[in-house]
């Protein structure tokens, strides 16, 4: 077990008893997670490649194993619909979704934070339509940044399971809702083993939750009337200022995880990137990959590192600018924001704007599912070095 | 004479709902909410979506009612209702009425989607629908409910409503659930004794109930004051039958009027008043057919229509 | 909790947007243009009541089962219910709107049920203080007993001079028994005395006392001394006739005997029909000879239908124009009638028809063709330009400070019920007079409920109650059968409750129930409207099913 916040942020997880450990999918991750974090409210709207969570969740409900109230919904929409509601008497609600699901939801996404609900939801990352596709790419969730709810974005099954409980805890002392990011295929139906922590560790980790203004018989008040310009801006700075709250809750949280668990999770993952002169910045499980071509090259003595932000919202502004400025900086971007490019790439520029000279390019690849090979890794690092202007928008791995 | 409503004074002069609502004088809606709310008690849990009612209820930071009231999205009275019971009964509070209050856009159109699964899933909810024929919220547009050849700001008398009124009952019927009753705010003793049923009826499923809610500026009516009469008059022309739908297959008709002719109700409101005589007839033979088609049922349930009031009725 | 709405500072705010006051704030009363007032009207059956009882008001009372509530506010304004229960051609109940939707209420069968009840509790209108002023009321007929009650209501000392050896004037010594048991007027009369009020009796104005007397020993004087000089008709004979109201007198005293089997009876107004209808009651054949047709009978409507009932020959358009005694018979010579344009009452003036005469014997004749007061028994000053005695409408005042008239005597026969308008009418001015303020009160009267006003919505036809009367051939067997046994209790009830209480708040809570706004409240089971919320959507006023409520403009 590592004690202490490790320095460079660079545990990945790594440590914990590895006891009760089970070779298991990402989706599965969420189940345990969710029943870990003893919800009480789960909604379930099927989608590929979602489906495996809500599934094995509605067996644990059924034998009793977990004690919850199991809806299914009708559409996304009415699944988030019904953990705001939830939420809002007390009780601890769970859902999970993707594409188009989540982009149906996404009226609910604002509500749910202007309610300031913690609701925690597995988001697994799938290209939008038109045209179908079930394959990944981040479009999804980062089209709904601009919502309130806090993102995390998982590389490993075990992530995804810690986050969750994890999740709980950060959402409902800062009362703000939260995504657990993880790829279709990649991470969602891809097996690793994971540990499965002990309930008990959990509950005395996270206690029950309890919503200060749940809204029960004895409590007579409306919740989201009409809100007037004279009160409105306030309500939409206190979501300001949990954000904010959050930075500092997530690294909190995040040590005494570790205490616990053995495992510690902050708000970004350095690979060798402290002191690296080239760091490329990434998100999601193709970090892996990224990692893997960049020990190959580190062994070929090249000084590069990986910065995997795992936090996306609220956005790390201090740990991006400690990590990267004056740096040689690569963002990759599994997305695209159209007519504007790659999202990291736009957010991380915009956090290094005019503190110090640093050299940074965006590339996009891998959208639709398009593999992401360390191939690609190596000739986007090359094409970095040779470049010498940047266009603000870089395709890697298109057909010509 | 008495108290006249013996079903009020039965059950108490307390009011849960605060004067200094911000509905239209003469609204309908809240003379429903506060009987409602009577029955209800203070035992009970609102979910309210976009509607008359969220501006009704007082602008931040005020509240009219007396119990809990989530204002929610406009798709999702039925089912966020669902996940105020589901989240209440997961924190150990069992017997609390919990209550989707809707206007009709939020129940025949955008709502019927969540109104459709909740019910079809046996959610354990009352849903209220309150009936004013039309999003009068936004300003009087025509909905799925809005009656056949009616005035709305998107049916103009240019172009009038082209399509008769949806019937919300048959299709809730259709879904099974325990407990359907078409109301009228004219009729409390009525009113009442169905919400009552709906309340009694807790934990069997969802329980639905159309209030007919007469709007004064939506109907272009000549005054805000005419708000019962026309509720009355639409049971009088039977336009708007009282009658209840247990399990989806046995009706009750509660009230057989002394037939008015349907021009009076007709003619009362400006919404109508480009209607032509030949016009009225037709609606009329529609008026009779829906009717006849429930005094039907009611006697293939009961067999006879001997119980059933006839020409006076509360 | 402890409500707030100003929101000042950031620390002000929840941290979500929960609210954190009611809407009680938001006084939504300064949206009206027009206002809503709930006030009670006038009822057209209390209009219509020369004493303008205030008959939905007692019919509440009396439905909730308040007898002394509801005989107090009964007597307000008519001081002897159980007889106009009985005797009172009931002007309310031509006036009753409920005969527009179904049928007329049945008002004085129930008025009648609720004075008899009342009687027990009646001694409560004793005053509690005593005023040290005196009043003298000459004549206990209708009028004077009425005065007299309300004057002694009000504390003052109260003696009556009556002529006969008895009170009650023509209620004892005209109306027969079968219409009013004297019973009922010796209990009245009781309760009378036991409130203090003296009688003296065979005391007569004119030969035992005198009006400028009077006037010096006490404080005020009301006459009531009724009409009862028997018009005459004129012609020969007719000091072989017998007075109509001597015969009626008679009876009350004790008289059974008819004074013939064939009797005449000349007349067609009240009297006729009283005498008529007792002589048959006696025994006799009465017939009537009337002069003009059954349309111009001066008499209640409602006495001649009994009368009919009764199967008294009615003989019309003949009159007596000489009469003579033969042996102990009396012949008359009866001239045949036309009808010809009509006169200044507006009826049908009666013409002969010449050489159409004819003898017809009778045993006896009696007359009863119009009664007049005795003028001779009082100073010429207290009589108007007319001749006839005048006093003011309003207040019974005479021309003669402190001296008071009304009933029969001032307006000529009339009404019992007329009559006892009178006497409260007078001692209300009295009072006034003796406490030294204007003795005319103006008084802006009520607007009245017409039948457009009541909100048909809210009532289920029913018919009527009406009582069960004894069937002719029974009543006529003697005069001491009382042929109106009228309701019981419970008749009553069921019929009060037909009653619309037009103009008059019975707290069936309509108003209460619609408003959309809460802002009638109901307090101590009564409608009040907060008028901090009532938007004046006018639905209260539209709905109230008996036109309580009306839209004023907002100043």
């Amino acid at each position: 077990m590592c004690k202490g916040v490790p320095k460079g942020d660079n545990n990945n997880g790594k440590g914990g008893i590895m006891q009760n450990m089970k070779v298991i999918m990402g989706n599965h991750a969420l189940s345990y997670g969710a029943k870990l974090s003893r919800v009480e409210i789960i909604s379930a709207y099927p989608i590929t490649p979602q489906t495996q969570v809500v599934e094995l969740l509605s067996e644990m409900v059924g034998s009793g194993e977990l004690k919850a109230k199991f809806v299914n919904v009708e559409s996304e929409h009415s699944a988030l619909a019904v953990c705001i509601s939830a939420s809002l008497t007390g009780a601890r609600a769970f859902t999970a979704t993707s594409a188009q699901g989540l982009a149906l939801m996404h009226e609910l996404l604002h509500y749910a934070a202007g309610a300031r609900t913690p609701i925690v939801m597995g988001v697994i990352n799938r290209a939008m339509a038109t045209p179908w596709s079930i394959w990944t790419d981040q479009n999804d969730s980062l089209s709904q940044r601009d919502t309130g709810w806090m993102q995390i974005y998982c590389e490993s099954n075990q992530e995804v399971l810690d986050s969750v409980i994890l999740g709980y805890k950060i959402s409902e002392r800062v009362m703000l809702p939260q995504m657990i990011v993880l790829e279709a295929f990649v991470l969602s139906h891809t097996s690793e083993p994971v540990e499965i922590p002990d309930q008990k560790i959990v509950d005395d980790f996270l206690p029950p939750y309890q919503n200060p203004y749940a809204l029960t018989p004895s409590n007579p008040r409306a919740i989201g009337a009409v809100t007037s310009p004279d009160f409105y801006m306030e309500f939409r700075y206190k979501i300001q200022k949990a954000m904010d709250n959050a930075i500092e809750v997530i690294l909190e949280e995040g040590k005494k995880f570790q205490e616990k668990f053995g495992r510690y999770w902050g708000l970004v993952d350095s690979f060798y990137a402290e002191d690296a002169e080239i760091v490329i910045v990434c998100a999601g499980a193709y970090s892996s990959t990224v990692k893997y071509a960049v020990k190959k090259a580190r062994e070929e003595g090249k000084n590069i590192g990986v910065l995997r932000i795992r936090v996306f919202r609220p956005f790390p502004y201090e740990k991006i600018r400690e990590y990267l400025l004056g740096k040689n900086v690569i963002v990759l971007d599994r997305n695209i924001s159209f007519g504007a490019g790659g999202i990291f790439y736009q957010e991380i520029k915009s956090a290094l704007f005019g503190k110090k000279k640093t050299k940074c390019a965006g590339y996009i690849l891998g959208l639709g599912g398009r593999d992401i090979t360390p191939s690609d890794i190596d000739g986007i690092v090359s094409d970095f070095l040779k470049r010498k202007k940047f266009d603000d928008i870089i395709f890697w791995g298109l057909k010509k | 004479m008495k108290f006249y409503f013996e079903e009020i004074k039965e059950r108490g002069f307390e009011e849960n709902l605060n004067s200094g609502i911000l509905s239209c004088q003469g609204c309908g809606a809240p003379i429903a909410m506060r009987h409602v709310l009577r029955v209800l008690g203070k035992n009970t849990v609102f979910a309210v979506p976009a509607c008359c009612w969220t501006i009704i209820d007082g602008n931040y930071p005020m509240h009219s009612l007396k119990v809990p009231l989530l204002h929610v999205a406009f798709e999702t009275a039925a089912i966020s209702a669902v996940g105020i019971k589901a989240g209440l009964e997961a924190k150990g509070f069992k017997d609390v009425n919990v209550v989707a209050w809707a206007g009709d856009g939020g129940t025949y159109d955008i709502g019927i989607q969540a109104l459709s699964g909740a019910a079809e899933r046996g959610d354990d909810i009352i849903y209220i629908c309150y009936d004013n024929e039309a999003y009068m919220n936004t300003g009087i547009q025509r909905s799925g409910s809005t009656p056949y050849k009616a005035w709305t700001t998107t049916t103009p008398y240019t172009r009038p409503n082209p399509r008769p009124k949806k019937d919300i009952i048959q299709i809730m019927a259709a879904h099974r659930v325990p407990y359907i009753a078409t109301i009228s705010i004219a009729y409390l003793n009525d009113l009442i004794r169905k919400v009552e049923k709906a309340k009694n009826l807790k934990g069997k499923g969802l329980r639905f109930l159309l209030i007919y809610s007469p709007c004064p500026p939506g109907w272009r009516l000549p005054s805000s004051e005419l708000t019962i009469k026309i509720a009355r008059l639409a049971v009088q022309t039977n336009f708007f039958p009282l009658y209840e739908i247990e399990d989806g297959e046995k009706y009750t008709l509660n009230f057989i009027p002394d037939k008015k002719p349907l021009k009076e109700f007709i003619k009362l409101q400006g919404r109508f008043k480009h209607l032509k005589d030949e016009e009225i007839e037709e609606m009329e033979k529609d008026v009779q057919k829906n009717f006849e088609r429930i005094l039907n049922l009611h006697k293939l349930t009961h067999g006879n229509i001997e119980n059933i009031p006839k020409g006076f009725y509360k | 909790m402890e409500e707030k709405i100003k929101f000042d500072k950031l620390e002000d705010y929840p941290e979500i947007p929960i609210s954190t006051a009611t809407t009680k704030h938001n006084k939504t009363g300064s949206w009206r243009n027009l206002k809503p007032v709930i006030k009670d009207k006038a009822a057209p059956c209390s209009k219509a009541c020369p004493t303008n009882t205030l008959i939905p008001n007692y019919f509440n009372f009396f439905i909730d089962g308040n007898i002394k509530q509801a005989g107090k506010i009964l007597t307000l304004h008519n001081p002897f219910p159980s007889i106009t229960g009985r005797v009172c051609p009931a002007f309310c109940q031509t006036a009753c709107n409920r005969r527009k939707f179904d049928e007329r209420i049945s008002i004085r069968e129930i008025e009648r049920v609720v004075g008899d009840l009342y009687l027990p509790y009646k001694i409560e209108q004793r005053p509690q203080t005593e005023i040290d002023k005196r009043v003298a009321i000459v004549g206990a007929g209708p009028a004077g007993l009425s005065c007299a009650f309300y004057l002694r209501k009000f504390g003052y000392k109260v003696i009556i001079f009556e002529k006969e050896e008895k009170a009650g004037g023509i209620l004892r010594y005209g109306i027969p028994e079968y219409r009013l048991p004297k019973k009922i007027l010796d209990k009245e009369i009781e309760i009378l005395e036991e409130m203090g009020i003296n009688f003296e009796y065979k005391k007569e104005l004119g030969k035992d006392i005198d009006l400028y007397t009077l006037k010096k020993e006490f404080d005020a004087v009301f006459i009531g001394i009724g009409a009862h000089v028997e018009k005459k008709m004129m012609i020969e004979g007719e000091e072989n006739f017998i007075s109509g109201s001597e015969f009626l007198k008679d009876v009350s005293l004790g008289k059974r005997e008819p004074p013939g089997k064939k009797v005449a009876v000349i007349g067609g107004g009240n009297v006729a029909m009283d005498v008529i209808r007792t002589l048959l009651r006696m025994g006799a054949n009465p017939v009537l000879l009337y002069r003009r047709t059954e349309n111009e009978m001066p008499a209640l409507k409602e006495e001649i239908e009994k009368a009919k009932e009764d199967g008294i020959e009615f003989r019309f358009l003949i009159l007596p124009v000489k009469a003579r005694k033969e042996n102990d018979k009396i012949v008359l010579t009866n001239i045949k009638m036309k009808l010809g344009e009509p006169d200044k009452s507006g009826r049908r003036r009666p013409i002969p028809i010449e050489g159409s005469e004819e003898e017809e014997v009778f045993d006896a004749v009696i007359t009863a063709i119009g009664e007049e007061s005795d003028r001779s028994c009082v100073p010429k000053e207290i009589l108007g330009e007319d001749g006839w005695v005048y006093a003011d409408k309003r207040t019974g005042a005479t021309k003669i400070e402190g001296v008071f008239a009304g009933g029969d005597f001032v307006q000529g026969p009339s009404t019992v019920v007329e009559a006892f308008s009178w006497g409260r009418k007078s001692a209300e001015a009295i009072d006034r007079y003796l406490k030294g303020e204007e003795i005319v009160k103006v008084e802006v009267p009520e607007k009245t409920v017409s039948f457009m006003q009541i909100q048909m919505e809210y009532f289920e036809r029913k018919n009527a109650l009406r009582p069960k009367e004894i069937p002719p051939y029974e009543r006529i067997k003697s005069l001491e059968i009382e042929e109106n046994p009228g309701f019981t209790k419970e008749q009553s009830l069921e019929e009060a409750l037909r009653c619309f209480s037009c103009g008059v708040c019975n707290f069936c809570g309509i108003c209460y129930s619609y408003c959309p706004d809460a802002a009638i409240l109901w307090k101590e089971n009564k409608p009040e409207i907060d008028y901090d919320y009532c938007k004046g959507c006018g639905i209260c006023a539209k709905e109230c099913p008996r036109g309580i409520i009306t839209m004023e403009k907002e100043e």
